[in-house]
């Protein structure tokens, strides 16, 4: 029976397997890149969306927006062909890292603003009050606390984040989705193809949302 | 006696088959009686590429050379060439599509090779072209030997990057492919230098050459094109066949290129 999962379809793709793990690797590394920018991009904006300095919250509020009503795939088509109109050519891996890294910065950036103002008032307050300036009150008492309620959303936007990756298909970015894409579209043998990739990407996502899930139950006990 | 009767009776009825099935030229497989109890023949073709299948912007419809193969076929099946289901697809749609009976023929610049008659009919080639290169008039490359280790953007399901890979290993020159989903994608990545080559069917890059842009006159492996329905689906893909050659002998093949200017 010829179907789209015809047994010599899988046959195929065995012998090619290494064509998708070099994606794998590839959407792998440029997850954790694109993590490290949108945690740095997060914590900053969302420290100054929580703060009292009116042009911070205003800078802040401008990036969430802009970013979060936009279409990523739209930033990442700018990143590839816009910038290069104005001398600017990123190699295509960093594409994927500041456009992926920026675009969930912005929804980091909310889930800390959030955290922090769940903080009460008071503590704050207190902390001024003895003496410690805004940044030290920041570090010393509200992140520490801010962190048990934030840690579950965070885990829950690195694994969006890492299936976000899959846009660099768009702009020949030699990640999972595009070797999935062009392998199977030459023989057209998009069955098993798709298949694997999806496992591949849950490989890569369900722990962390089994973390996720892991964090939650422990805030909810401690809280 | 009984024997005899029943003889007669098979007789009978297998000739009154056949004059049927012959007044309505066709076997009646179950898919081709599936589309003539449906009454529209639901047709996959390209919407992206001039002269072959293109939805003019102006006027919405979707015209070209390939549509009219898909009218005569129409014509065939159910005795009217307009009862049909045109859909846009892509490269990448066009496979998925037949597999899940969403459309009965694909007749899309569809390239056929060996690897996909595995997975779907083909009919007899109505057209045949080479793969050509689409590079920016600047850096003045002359040919393909100029492109060596440069990038060269090509779609996503199409055979250009078998075809200029061979051509290269001839050279004894690297060069590195991109691929994208749709031809304006590499158009866009060859603007902004992302690529320096844009490599696809010459019939298709002609629909993108601009004053920046030229043609190389190389031509790679030729590309047969036909027209593509699902592997099950014998029947129809027998019919369609006859459809192709029927076209190719009257001559009207030859009169349909000429019209969209495809020569």
């Amino acid at each position: 029976m010829v179907g789209p999962f015809a047994w010599f379809k899988w046959e195929a793709l065995l012998k090619d397997g290494n064509v998708f793990i070099e994606g794998f690797g590839i959407t792998a590394l440029v997850a954790v890149l694109a993590l490290g920018v949108a945690l740095a991009l997060g914590v900053i904006f969302g420290m100054l969306g929580a703060s009292h300095w009116k042009f911070a919250k205003r800078a802040s509020r401008c990036y969430v927006e802009f970013i979060q009503n936009t279409p990523l795939v739209i930033q990442v088509f700018f990143l590839y062909n816009g910038l290069p109109k104005i001398g600017i050519v990123l190699p295509v891996l960093w594409v994927g890292v500041i456009g992926v890294g920026v675009y969930h910065g912005a929804y980091i950036a909310e889930v800390i603003r959030a955290g922090i103002q769940a903080i009460p008032k008071g503590q704050r307050e207190a902390a001024l009050s003895q003496g410690f300036n805004y940044w030290e009150a920041m570090r010393y008492i509200i992140l520490p606390q801010a962190q048990r309620i934030v840690f579950p959303p965070l885990t829950n936007q690195a694994v969006f984040l890492i299936k976000n990756t899959s846009v660099m298909a768009m702009v020949a970015g030699g990640d999972l989705m595009y070797r999935a894409d062009s392998w199977s579209s030459g023989n057209i043998y998009y069955g098993p193809a798709y298949v694997v990739t999806g496992l591949l990407y849950f490989i890569l996502c369900f722990p962390l949302a089994q973390l996720a899930r892991h964090l939650e139950r422990r805030a909810e006990v401690s809280a | 006696m009984k024997k005899w009767i029943s003889i007669c009776a098979i007789l009978v009825l297998s000739g009154s088959f056949l004059v049927i099935s012959s007044l309505a030229a066709t076997n009646d497989a179950p898919e081709v009686k599936a589309i003539k109890d449906r009454g529209v023949l639901k047709v996959g073709v390209k919407v992206d590429v001039p002269n072959f299948g293109y939805r003019d912007p102006k006027t919405n419809k979707i015209d070209g050379f390939e549509i009219e193969i898909a009218r005569v076929i129409a014509q065939k099946i159910l005795g009217n060439k307009n009862k049909l289901a045109l859909q846009g697809v892509t490269a990448k749609t066009r496979g998925p599509l037949l597999d899940n009976n969403e459309l009965d023929l694909v007749i899309a610049t569809f390239t056929i090779t060996e690897e996909r008659k595995l997975s779907y009919n083909f009919s007899d080639p109505y057209f045949t072209d080479g793969v050509g290169l689409l590079v920016k008039k600047k850096p003045g490359y002359k040919s393909l030997k100029d492109l060596d280790g440069k990038k060269i953007g090509v779609a996503q399901s199409a055979t250009s990057r078998a075809a200029v890979q061979a051509e290269a290993d001839k050279l004894g020159i690297k060069v590195e492919f991109l691929e994208f989903a749709t031809y304006p994608e590499i158009k866009a990545a060859l603007d902004s230098g992302r690529v320096d080559g844009f490599s696809v069917d010459v019939a298709i890059l002609s629909g993108y050459v601009d004053k920046s842009t030229v043609i190389l006159p190389e031509r790679f492996s030729p590309q047969n094109y036909g027209v593509a329905s699902k592997k099950s689906n014998e029947g129809l893909a027998a019919l369609v066949n006859e459809t192709i050659v029927g076209l190719k002998n009257s001559g009207q093949l030859d009169k349909l290129i000429k019209k969209w200017k495809l020569k």
